[in-house]
């Protein structure tokens, strides 16, 4: 602990040295981009005539050029969509001017389609990582929540047991589940519990999603191995309010609210509300066991009828700005509830009829951030949330269920009997420190602290709970970047990250033999590890980015690998870390004919080297699933995306993956002879699958100010075997997946009145991410929506 | 707008293009009755190395005792995670193993032709003991922990693949000493089905271990009513077999034979005072013959019992922990004549044998009773091993490679 202040102390010291250094007399020139209409402008070009400084503005339109000589100067202010403006200026030997540009859109280019216009999101596809952006504003009127969206993204599948809520698996490049993290505003998400997923959120939440692949950049700390999702919710500074519902197949209803005030003084109030229920009661075809004999009726249609799902979750924060202490001062509190009914296990043989699960998350949040901190360009900011919520996993009713609905006695319970209920008690701050020395040279500093304590009883089993000892871990990742800009043509980061983590815990055990008896043992854990990395991007031409990067990622074991989730996963306190070498390179090109049809094409190739992966396996008595540090995998892909667009009337985009992810455990464990499963293709992983879309604009459709679109998805995922293909004759394999869907948006008085219909699976084919377990079929939904903004 | 309707066009034909023929679920292979040809052939169950959570690979040969077979390219996958094996009239039974979950169980028989085919489905329980009694399967599901006293026992049709009749006993009134009664096998004995049960606190982290580790003990059941008769007990040894282990065997005229490792723990630690060792219950009767002891830790030198297979002619297989004193690790082969009470080291096999086949469902001694097999791994490899009863020399048989071997079994057709 000492050392780390002593580190940071130095660090602070050495950046403010640099900072002095600084020729004083010069001028500093900062300010704001807007439209016409006042919204702010980012990514645009601002460049100074006759020297080489220039700026890019920031998502608030946000600019600053430094070491500006005293005089008369000029502007270029100039971005896509936008007639290029020049304004010039008189600065006085140190003076800070500032400089607020108005710049008019350009007639011809207004609304321009996705693939020219370089919105927020093709800002952050600009980057040196790895990195694609959705662009969430474009899907409001979808009833899409953020890991459907995120399943559009090449290199990334989500598999789904069933329906709304379902449990899903997150994959991106062939890493899944926590080794992939997910962030919201860059604050890890370790901690929100079943309430707070991506499955549950609407896309409305966010304005734009970021998916780093491989490499994470420095700024979001924490521990991934293959990449981070970072969920960048609004930061309108307007006063709006967006309101949604939709509703559909299955008795689904969602609605969202999204409401901000922001006063004259930049006080600003921000509501976000979202709920989303479904009874998920989607036809399956299944063999039905009779619950006398145990013999099956095959090939039944049968509704699901215990997958109930609804959460509901409020968010409110209140921002002040401009004070002398922050530049920016967040309180936010997050609050929310999800109840689960679980219809099913591994597979579609085991039918439940009441177990069910639900959660709640309480969860105070604090945001500061201070710009300039004793110099200029030396920022700061600080994050902090706890979370107070729980989760309980319900079993008690003692039945044994088919699918016809018929129960019998089951030895008191469906599963395993349960009321168990525990509180995670964990908590996350986040510190960033970043210093731009001048144009070319800067530095981030990183970390990000984790807590958990687990506390649970089960009333059911009041004995138990002395042996039921808090579980408790601390985890801090360090990291500290550089980033060098070159010019506007190339520019280089490098970074390196400590992950440290504590584990303690007792074990409880029975001392003399007798019943009840009880002993503790304390023990604990500890991880050391050292990470780093760089990436490098290039533009040959402006509309020519060429892009790498590598890194040597760590990833720590999760508090439910270590100690459990209490129902079906038993913890494993031996675990190492995991640990990859992530090599990404990537080729952007944007093209045009004339100006009516637009390109531009995405490619990457990766390469992961991963040894240590945790993976599940059965523990020693094979009832409940542990972790193990077991295979080493490598995976060499490639993944595209080409779009098309033409004038303001159609866009088509089309994507695909491919991943080749081999098994690179030449000894398994206790085994001296090669596995014959060495190089294999890993099992029950999706390893080719794309997505196609196209869209139709229609301009004021009946009425001037009313616009309709009609928009068209399909999804591919090529047949992947579930255990190893060079294993056996016969096999089981998850078949081919097909699947459309269909929208039409009808937005009136620009975009203030909002109506969709959407068609998903169209053709009502059977669906399967997982072996047996079907997706729903053919479903419709409508979403009404309301947009204002001042 | 004339491009317009050509791209809606375009729309409306990708979306018919993507019409798909759904599969419907792949038709089970068809099993046709017919009659027994009085044919055999061997099913291997193997475990691919390095596999966690995916269930055998089941492989079929016409002999034991040469040549090699391989899971690559070769062999019927299986859904789920664990499975076990049960026989029984030209039937294979496999049964999925997975806590609370119906036990789904797939009945496989082979084909006129002689090829392995799917020719039945149907659900049970996640059970811990199964075997065979008359034309019927015995399932009893035990409970090890939480609430649940009661275990339930299940009679399956062999011939129909179907539940016939069920019925449940308390095991906490069974143990009837605070702790679990948990049935560690069951074997048919005459017209009764003997179960041995080892006792267990069933709770506080320490479900298997017990305050009762010097008793032998065997619940005798009427069939099919499954009426509980009487407690079988004895002091001189600890409980017969093991968790998911049989312990009683039946020679050619009735009497059955206890096998015990002496391996009760408590907190982890084994705290059986006893020896491992063989005791008798004679032909007819339903008491220990106190007359009887083999005590085979003493015979081996030290060394404790893992399983035994009934070869014949009063001759059992065992597989004995290959370091003296200890309840876990290698394994060791010998033979033991429970007539004579001699005990055989087995010359010729594997080193470092890390696990074997099935003890509780290997059919396969030759037809001349002379010779035995069993699946051996190691470290190094996969073998079928042929065991000399006469000489008690092992020698090598079929190699297996891919995997693990966890069952050996003649099927017939």
């Amino acid at each position: 602990m000492y050392i780390r202040k002593l580190l940071l102390t130095s660090i602070l010291l050495s950046l403010a040295v640099f900072a002095f250094a600084q020729p004083a007399n010069n001028a500093v020139i900062s300010g704001y981009l807007k439209d016409a209409s006042g919204s702010p402008i980012p990514g645009a070009s601002v460049k100074l005539h006759h020297t080489s400084a220039n700026a890019i503005s920031t998502t608030d339109g946000f600019f600053s050029i430094r070491n500006v000589r005293p005089g008369k100067h000029v502007v270029t202010v100039s971005a896509v969509g936008f007639k290029t403006k020049e304004q010039s200026f008189e600065v006085k030997a140190g003076e800070e001017k500032l400089l607020h540009i108005t710049i008019e859109q350009s007639i011809s280019e207004i609304n321009t389609v996705s693939v020219i216009g370089r919105s927020a999101s093709q800002e952050v596809n600009r980057q040196a990582y790895n990195v694609t952006a959705i662009d969430a504003k474009k899907l409001y009127n979808a009833t899409l929540d953020l890991s459907h969206a995120l399943d559009r993204v090449s290199g990334i599948r989500v598999r789904e047991d069933g329906g709304l809520g379902s449990r899903m698996n997150f994959s991106l490049n062939g890493f899944t589940g926590r080794q992939v993290k997910f962030f919201l505003d860059g604050v890890p998400m370790d901690n929100f519990g079943s309430s707070f997923q991506l499955n549950n959120v609407p896309i409305n939440l966010a304005e734009r999603v970021e998916v780093y692949k491989g490499v994470v950049p420095i700024w979001l700390g924490s521990d991934a191995l293959g990449g981070a999702i970072n969920i960048v919710t609004s930061n309108n500074q307007h006063s709006y309010l967006d309101a949604s519902y939709s509703f559909g197949s299955f008795n689904t209803h969602r609605s969202t609210l999204n409401a901000g005030y922001t006063a004259k003084s930049g006080f600003t109030v921000q509501v976000n509300a979202f709920q989303n229920y479904s009874d998920n009661n989607y036809r399956v075809r299944v063999n039905v066991a009779d619950l006398k004999t145990g013999e099956y009726y095959p090939h039944q249609w049968v509704r699901r009828f215990h997958d109930t799902y609804h959460n509901e979750t409020i968010i409110a924060n209140v921002v002040v700005v401009g004070k002398k202490y922050a530049d920016k001062l967040l309180f936010g509190i997050t609050l929310g509830q999800n109840y689960a009914e679980i219809q099913t296990g591994a597979r579609m043989v085991s039918v439940f009829g009441n177990w069910h699960r639900r959660g709640d998350i309480v969860m105070p949040s604090v945001k500061y951030q201070v710009k300039d901190l004793f110099v200029k360009g030396l920022n700061f900011s600080l994050t902090g949330n706890y979370n107070f919520g729980h989760e309980q996993n319900i079993d008690t009713v003692n039945r044994r269920y088919n699918w016809f609905q018929q129960y019998e006695p089951n030895n008191g319970a469906e599963r395993e009997r349960s009321m168990y209920k525990f509180s995670n008690n964990n908590g996350i701050s986040t510190a960033n420190l970043s210093y731009k020395i001048n144009d070319h040279h800067s530095f981030v500093l990183n970390d990000v602290y984790n807590t958990f304590n687990r506390k649970g009883k089960d009333e059911l089993f009041p004995v138990d709970e002395k042996y039921d000892q808090p579980k408790k871990v601390s985890k801090n990742i360090l990291g500290l970047g550089y980033k060098f800009d070159y010019s506007d043509k190339w520019n280089t980061s490098v970074f390196v990250k400590n992950y440290a983590q504590r584990n303690r815990f007792s074990q409880s055990y029975n001392p003399s033999g007798n019943w009840g008896d009880v002993a503790y043992r304390a023990l604990e854990t500890t991880f050391n590890k050292l990470g780093y990395g760089i990436a490098t991007t290039y533009f040959i031409i402006p509309a020519l980015q060429l892009k790498t990067s590598y890194e040597k990622s760590y990833r720590l074991p999760e508090t439910e690998e270590l100690f459990g989730d209490m129902i079906n996963l038993e913890g494993n306190t031996d675990l190492k870390p995991e640990t990859s070498n992530n090599f990404n390179f990537g080729v952007n090109y944007q093209a045009h004919i004339r100006e009516d049809h637009r390109f531009s094409f995405d490619a990457n190739f990766l390469y992961r080297d991963a040894k240590d992966f945790i993976r599940p396996m059965l523990n020693p008595n094979q009832t409940k699933q542990t972790n193990g540090n077991l295979a080493a995998v490598t995976n060499m892909g490639v993944d595209g995306e080409v779009r098309y667009s033409f004038r303001q009337l159609f866009t088509a985009g089309v994507n695909l993956t491919y991943q080749n992810l081999r098994n690179n455990t030449a000894f398994e464990d206790g085994q001296k002879n090669r596995s014959p499963l060495y190089r294999d293709r890993i099992p029950n992983m999706p390893y080719l699958f794309g997505n196609a879309d196209a869209s139709l604009f229609f301009k004021n459709v009946f009425r001037k100010g009313n616009n309709l679109t009609l928009g068209y998805n399909f999804l591919y995922v090529h047949a992947y075997y579930l255990s190893w293909p060079g294993q056996a004759e016969e096999k089981l394999e998850i078949p081919r997946q097909f699947c459309q869907d269909v929208n039409l948006v009808y937005s009136l008085s620009n975009g203030r009145y909002n109506v969709s219909v959407e068609c998903k699976n169209l053709v009502d084919n059977r669906l399967y991410d997982n072996f047996t377990l079907q997706k729903p079929g053919r479903a419709f939904y409508a979403k009404l929506r309301y947009f204002i903004s001042k | 707008m004339r491009k317009i309707s050509k791209l809606l066009f375009l729309v409306c034909s990708m979306a018919l293009l993507g019409i798909s023929c759904d599969k419907e679920d792949m038709p089970d292979e068809t099993f046709t009755e017919g009659e027994f040809q009085g044919l055999s052939k061997y099913v291997i169950t193997v475990t691919p190395i390095g596999t966690t959570g995916i269930a055998d690979i089941l492989l079929t040969a016409d002999r034991l005792d040469q040549g090699t077979i391989s899971t690559a390219g070769n062999g019927k996958e299986q859904d789920g995670s664990y499975r076990y094996y049960i026989t029984h009239k030209g039937r294979f039974l496999s049964l999925l193993y997975g806590q609370g979950n119906p036990g789904a169980v797939t009945t496989y028989r082979f084909s006129p032709a002689g090829k392995l085919v799917k020719s039945s489905e149907f659900q049970t329980e996640t059970v811990q003991v199964f075997t065979r009694v008359n034309d019927e399967l015995l399932l009893i599901k035990v409970p090890r922990s939480g609430a649940n006293e009661t275990a339930g026992m299940y009679r399956i049709d062999a011939l129909k693949s179907r539940i016939a009749g069920r019925d449940s006993i308390n095991i906490v009134k069974l143990a009837a000493n605070g702790e679990r009664a948990h049935f560690t096998w069951a074997t048919q004995v005459g017209n009764k089905v003997f179960a041995p049960y080892m006792s267990i606190k069933g709770c506080c982290n320490d479900a298997f271990g017990t305050a009762y580790p010097d008793s032998t003990w065997v619940a005798v059941f009427s069939y099919p009513e499954l009426d509980l008769e009487k407690v079988i007990r004895d002091n001189r040894t600890s409980y017969l077999g093991n968790y998911f282990s049989n312990g009683l065997s039946v020679s050619e005229n009735g009497d059955a034979y206890g096998f015990s490792s002496a391996a009760a723990t408590n907190s982890g630690v084994v705290t059986t005072t006893r020896p491992s060792a063989i005791v008798k219950i004679p032909n007819g009767t339903t008491e220990f013959d106190k007359s009887y002891f083999f005590n085979v830790q003493e015979a081996s030198g030290g060394h404790h019992i893992s399983t035994h297979t009934y070869l014949g002619d009063n001759v059992f297989l065992l597989m004995m922990y290959e370091t003296p004193g200890a309840v876990k690790g290698n394994l060791k082969m010998a033979l033991a004549n429970v007539n004579t009470k001699t005990f055989t080291w087995i010359t010729g096999g594997p080193a470092e044998i890390t696990s074997t086949s099935a003890a509780y469902n290997n059919n396969t001694l030759s037809e001349d009773g002379k010779t035995g097999f069993i699946g051996l791994n190691t470290t190094t490899g996969s073998w079928i091993y042929k065991i000399d009863i006469a000489t008690a020399k092992a020698s090598l048989g079929l190699t297996v490679e891919g995997g693990k071997i966890t069952a050996i079994t003649k099927v017939e057709y």
